[in-house]
């Protein structure tokens, strides 16, 4: 095959490949577009492509040489949730090879075992809470070590789920919840999955919106995922947040409902993020951008609706979520009951690829889980919050891949979003935006 | 004397864990199978050290303890903020994972992971024991089956059907167990 490249071809990779490199990677214009869509994510694959190229022009592609990984069997951790797709459709589906990288799922039993396996290298790469990457780089309740997000795997799916019995007390939403509360004299217990991680970020704001301060109204507990639903089913909580399928789960075994949705907080919100080590970057950055070549490439197979039933069944598997397929399948089409009356199509539900903006790694999506961990009283003073995110988020990594493949990119690296309080976030300003919270530590 | 908390689904590991630690010297507050009132019994019986299963979920309950307790006197820490790095390779490699309440000096904590760590790869290797023993079991059992096939359907004695399914997979290149269990599904699919 190597013999049949013609020298246009090359020409028009090497253009690209130098964009790539350039700053300016926002400007690929759509026909470029097009012929990488065809030829390289379709053909052959970009590390096959560049192969073909003479050493020399390959070592101007990326300034650490060759673009060869430097490893290529990579072991990827993931908690068992929906949103652990694209790590098990890269790697089932043979995304990975593509890319040159053989990607081994690895199904780990708690978001600490995930922490620890990836400090220490014996995962390459994990599906990881987004605010764990930074409660790590800040050293929060364990030992600093400098991390890295590759890219988001996905934006809304979790939920926050109540007791059966706080139904039956008339408990609809945040309000009436703050009212039963009031008029009951005891503790109320609420379960998330790890303290510096998303659900409790999400539960905690929900509650504070709602005028309940989490940290002095409830007693906050952690419970690994797939043992809420057996939890709440002997009255060990009031409620709990946790990611799919497990909030439709509790429905399906008729012990809680869905009182919100993650994306009824905030719409499009970061969640689980591809993460690894600031060394094995450094140490590899090419096996790092063939991941997210693969994974970037899964995540686009996900979004089609034509295949989320197929992925459902996938996933659904013993060595994977380990959850019957059609609890997994509604919510993951946007098919939402919450348990409670209420049916609706929900246009947030969980999303993987949305033509580029979802696996980007904004910069102010990292300096958000910084501000709620000042929020919460785990970070003492406020840190840097814009030189942290830069560093741990690799956006020009990113970028690289992104190019390769034609992904669009999102003009700025920061977004505006007004989160169910009304109050926006556009990554200005970060300090201010934590403080100004009525309910905090 | 060091009060240590056991967290383990495993009865007969903690068990031996937990007399190994007695005979040391420490003093065994309490094993708990699992994360029902895991928090409830850290705020209560304020152990020294927790020893958990490295891969057990219940993991993060000690850390919302960990970090929760930046606000209270009790301190949960994970010991590879101090200690040696080759110390702490070993005993995650067998699965030992140790939470330690405030400071404690190093040849204190020591003998407890060094403890555990005996307990924990002695259970390895007995449950790949265990493990290679029934695979050397079922293979047997199958290759019974293919030879009483092949008796039946040659009609051949014992010795002979043994020899056949021997050198058919010698011929093959196949673990006579893999072969016999390819013969068994042909067969099933012919004789249904």
């Amino acid at each position: 095959m190597s013999k049949e490249v013609k020298p246009e071809s090359t020409l028009i990779d090497m253009t690209s490949v130098t964009e790539a490199v350039g700053a300016e990677t926002q400007s690929v214009d759509a026909s470029r577009r097009n012929f990488f869509k065809h030829s390289i994510a379709g053909a052959f694959g970009a590390a096959a492509m560049m192969n073909m190229m003479p050493a020399g022009i390959r070592s101007m592609a990326y300034a650490a040489g060759s673009d060869a990984p430097e490893i290529t069997e990579v072991k990827i951790g993931f908690i068992p949730l929906t949103d652990c797709a694209p790590i098990v459709v890269a790697a089932e589906m043979g995304f990975d090879k593509k890319y040159g990288i053989k990607i081994t799922p690895s199904k780990e039993a708690s978001w600490a075992g995930v922490r620890d396996k990836v400090v220490n290298g014996e995962l390459h790469a994990a599906h990881v809470l987004y605010g764990l990457m930074y409660g790590v780089q800040m050293g929060i309740g364990g030992q600093q070590k400098d991390m890295a997000v590759l890219m988001a795997l996905n934006h809304n799916g979790q939920g926050i789920t109540l007791s059966t019995q706080l139904k039956d007390k008339g408990v609809k939403d945040g309000k009436t919840l703050k009212r039963v509360m009031a008029n009951e004299n005891r503790d109320f217990t609420f379960a998330q999955t790890f303290p510096t991680g998303t659900h409790a970020m999400w539960l905690n704001y929900w509650l504070a919106a709602n005028g309940i301060d989490p940290v002095k109204d409830v007693k906050n507990i952690v419970v690994p995922p797939p043992q809420m639903v057996a939890n709440m089913r002997i009255g060990n909580m009031d409620g709990y947040c946790v990611g799919e399928p497990w909030n439709a789960r509790a429905i399906y075994d008729k012990v809680g409902y869905t009182v919100a949705t993650s994306q009824d907080i905030w719409a499009d919100h970061p969640e689980k993020v591809l993460g690894t080590t600031a060394d094995f970057v450094a140490k590899n950055p090419n096996t790092a951008r063939a991941m997210m070549m693969a994974i970037l490439e899964a995540s686009k197979y996900i979004d089609a609706t034509a295949n989320r039933a197929k992925v459902a069944e996938l996933i659904s598997g013993k060595s994977y979520v380990n959850a019957p397929k059609d609890v997994i399948l509604g919510r993951f089409l946007g098919d939402y009951d919450n348990g409670n009356g209420k049916k609706w199509k929900d246009p947030n539900y969980m999303k993987f690829y949305d033509d580029g903006k979802v696996p980007f790694p904004y910069i102010s999506d990292g300096m958000w889980f910084l501000t709620q961990h000042k929020r919460w009283g785990m970070l003492k003073s406020d840190p840097d919050y814009l030189g942290i995110a830069k560093k741990v988020n690799q956006v020009e990594l990113y970028k690289q891949a992104a190019s390769q493949l034609g992904v669009s990119v999102p003009k700025s690296e920061m977004r505006s979003s007004k989160l169910m309080d009304g109050i926006v976030w556009d990554g200005s300003n970060p300090a201010a935006y934590a403080s100004a919270f009525k309910i905090k530590a | 004397m060091l009060k240590v908390m056991i967290v383990d689904n495993n009865r007969d590991r903690t068990k031996s864990l937990k007399q190994s630690l007695l005979d040391t010297g420490y003093e065994v507050i309490a094993h708990l199978k699992d994360t029902v009132n895991l928090e409830g019994a850290c705020c209560e019986l304020q152990p020294d050290v927790v020893i958990i299963d490295t891969d057990s979920p219940s993991r993060d309950t000690l850390e919302n303890l960990c970090v929760m307790s930046m606000h209270h006197p009790r301190p949960v820490v994970m010991f590879t903020h101090d200690g040696d790095k080759e110390k702490i390779k070993t005993a995650t490699q067998a699965g030992v994972c140790a939470y330690v309440v405030g400071t404690i000096p190093s040849e204190r904590l020591t003998p407890v992971i060094d403890a555990a760590v005996a307990r924990f790869e002695e259970f390895k290797h007995l449950r790949a024991e265990l493990a290679m023993a029934k695979t050397q079991l079922d293979e047997r059992k199958i290759i019974e089956r293919a030879k009483g096939l092949l008796m039946k359907q040659r009609n051949l004695d014992e010795e002979e059907a043994y020899s056949l399914l021997r050198s058919m997979a010698m011929k093959k290149n196949m673990k006579l167990a893999d072969l016999s269990n390819q013969l068994i599904e042909a067969a099933s699919m012919l004789i249904v």
